[in-house]
């Protein structure tokens, strides 16, 4: 992966589920369907450069799969 | 007022390690954000819709006539 989790991920909140989600067609397209969630949390993330940065995060998940597509959405700090 | 396009800036994908949702000889439009630019990072549109962060290792800019600016506006 092109940044690294830095420690936990905090302030976890669900952002859209199901066919509110706007690419649900291609979740199920590529893990197989599933109650898919969008999730966003913010954690310190290690970046290719070496630096640091606490970043927000989102993420899909649905129950068996794990957290999938993980992506930074902005640095905070 | 109102002849001045907006002249968006897109980029080709050449990498799309750990990117499920990028696609490698894509075209994508990519947003002004210049505190992830120092850190060596685009603010891209993605096969999501949405825009998110990536290395900008994984594109090489591009420029492109208005017409075709244009017609990947529409297609979006």
């Amino acid at each position: 992966m092109f940044f690294e989790i830095i420690g936990e991920i905090e302030e976890i909140e669900t952002i859209a589920i199901g066919g509110r989600i706007r690419d649900i067609m291609r979740i199920q397209k590529l893990y197989g369907p599933g109650r898919w969630r969008k999730l966003k949390g913010f954690a310190n993330v290690k970046l290719q450069t070496g630096n640091i940065r606490k970043a927000e995060l989102h993420w899909y998940e649905a129950h068996g799969f794990g957290r999938k597509k993980m992506k930074i959405k902005r640095f905070l700090d | 007022m109102g002849n001045q396009k907006e002249n968006h800036k897109f980029v080709l994908c050449v990498e799309n390690k750990d990117c499920e949702d990028l696609e490698k000889r894509k075209i994508y439009q990519i947003l002004p954000d210049h505190d992830a630019e120092k850190e060596g990072y685009l603010r891209v549109i993605d096969e999501s819709g949405e825009d998110y962060l990536y290395p900008q290792s994984y594109f090489t800019l591009v420029h492109l006539p208005r017409e075709a600016q244009e017609a990947l506006q529409v297609s979006k």
